[in-house]
């Protein structure tokens, strides 16, 4: 099919439960994007991993067909469960919540390389290093 | 709020905290591959939404406080620069309804009719309606090559070609083509699709237009073993019409027509020779924008 691409864009939900409300139905709603197919097919193939942030990266099409592909939780979610935290701080630059080591960055950095448009694992790291100091995550060593 | 892609985990993770049900970030992708594949470009900064309920206004300003002072300190971490958060009031609506706003009735060719299931067509005499429910699938109408397709099937329809002849539709999405072809009268459509979720879009579709019985479809691609078949409809892309044209041809019987669909304009040479080098002849040509149909036969005496 000549799928002619409108848009492009990613939803970082939680996984098996996201509903039509906003974002999803803010984003896709203008597309003219059929909100509750999304949401359905999107809960089935997250289900078994309720508890994370999964985004999806939808394809949206000039006829407003669509197609989606899961990407990898964000880093945040990665840095809490590293970290062994239930949650980041509440507001940046105050509380320490926990720590993580600067192979778990590196780790954390390497499972995202894909996602993140990083050129390099060098680059890759300072930013999960940076959305760790701002969820109140020392880097430590 | 715009954000440098270097800074994007970050604030989407610092306006999740108050943004109970996700958020949305939207990288500036650059159309590549005449619109048909998307690429991140890097220069420029991407788009994190976030939305929170407004039906308590103090805790929803507390919450942006919040988060503004939380944005204010990621320069500090060796993040590039983000910009303003700025926030607006979004009016609640029935999210799950309001995209069927951008799904009109819709009138292809003289006598075709799109309905989308929710709505209501009053038909005048020789309307052809096709009841359709968008999905993920593609072809909903909206598209130049679909229109197209549906104008080559009306034209076939004209000719008497349609009436009991047996069809494939190569890619058959939401099915579209495939129910076109049996509301005119085709005796059997097979679809096929390497998509699955096209695959039961394609049925339940056939099911809505009361045709379960003479539409089939599977996942996969050509050859079928059904085949050769009178009518073969493809709306695919150049480079797939290019690399199936002697698939194409062998679907066909003497005498057959195909409508091959999807071409970008500056891509047809190519498909028009290779339909030449599969036996192939060109009986007319359409085009809608940059998107070209072309209606094609095998001649009566390739014995090929």
């Amino acid at each position: 099919m000549a799928k002619k691409i409108r848009i492009v864009l990613t939803l970082q939900l939680p996984a098996g439960k996201a509903t039509p409300a906003p974002p999803v139905g803010t984003a896709l709603g203008p597309h003219g994007i059929n909100i509750v197919e999304f949401t359905k097919t999107y809960n089935e193939k997250t289900a078994a991993q309720a508890g994370s942030i999964i985004p999806a990266q939808i394809t949206i099409f000039e006829d407003r067909s669509f197609t989606f592909v899961l990407k990898t939780p964000p880093a945040a979610d990665l840095l809490r469960k590293a970290a062994g935290i239930e949650s980041g701080a509440k507001t940046t630059g105050k509380e320490v919540v926990g720590s993580v080591t600067q192979a778990q960055v590196r780790e954390i950095a390497q499972t995202k390389l894909a996602d993140l448009n990083a050129v390099d694992l060098e680059a890759a790291a300072k930013i999960i290093a940076g959305t760790a100091r701002s969820m109140g995550i020392e880097v430590r060593g | 709020m715009e954000a440098d892609q270097e800074a994007v985990e970050a604030v989407s993770e610092i306006l999740a905290r108050v943004a109970p049900g996700g958020v949305s970030v939207e990288m500036p992708f650059r159309l590549v591959a005449e619109g048909l594949a998307a690429e991140v470009d890097a220069s420029r900064p991407a788009i994190v939404r976030a939305y929170l309920p407004g039906r308590d206004p103090v805790a929803a300003d507390a919450a942006i406080a919040s988060a503004r002072r939380s944005l204010g300190h990621l320069q500090a971490f060796g993040l590039r620069p983000i910009g303003e958060l700025s926030v607006s009031a979004v009016h609640e609506e029935d999210w799950a309804a309001a995209w069927k706003a951008h799904f009109p009735v819709l009138r292809v060719g003289r006598r075709m009719v799109i309905r989308p299931t929710w709505r209501r067509h009053r038909s005048r005499p020789g309307d052809v309606v096709l009841a359709l429910d968008p999905g993920m699938a593609f072809g909903t109408g909206l598209h130049p090559t679909t229109r197209l397709c549906l104008a080559g099937i009306e034209r076939w329809g004209d000719e008497g070609i349609v009436a009991g002849a047996r069809a494939i539709d190569v890619g058959c999405g939401s099915g579209i083509l495939a129910i076109a072809a049996g509301l005119l009268g085709a005796e059997s459509v097979l679809g096929v699709d390497t998509d699955p979720i096209a695959v039961e879009a394609t049925l339940a579709n056939a099911r809505r237009n009361r045709l379960a019985r003479r539409i089939g479809a599977r996942t996969g691609s050509l050859p079928v073993a059904e085949g050769p078949f009178d009518l073969v409809l493809a709306n695919l892309i150049a480079s797939l019409l290019v690399d199936l044209s002697g698939e194409l041809a062998a679907a066909l019987r003497p005498g057959g027509r195909l409508l091959a669909s999807g071409i970008f304009i500056d891509r047809e040479p190519e498909v028009v020779a290779a339909f030449r080098s599969a036996g192939l002849v060109v009986r007319e040509r359409t085009a809608e924008g940059d998107w070209v149909a072309l209606d094609v036969e095998r001649p009566a005496g390739d014995r090929r």
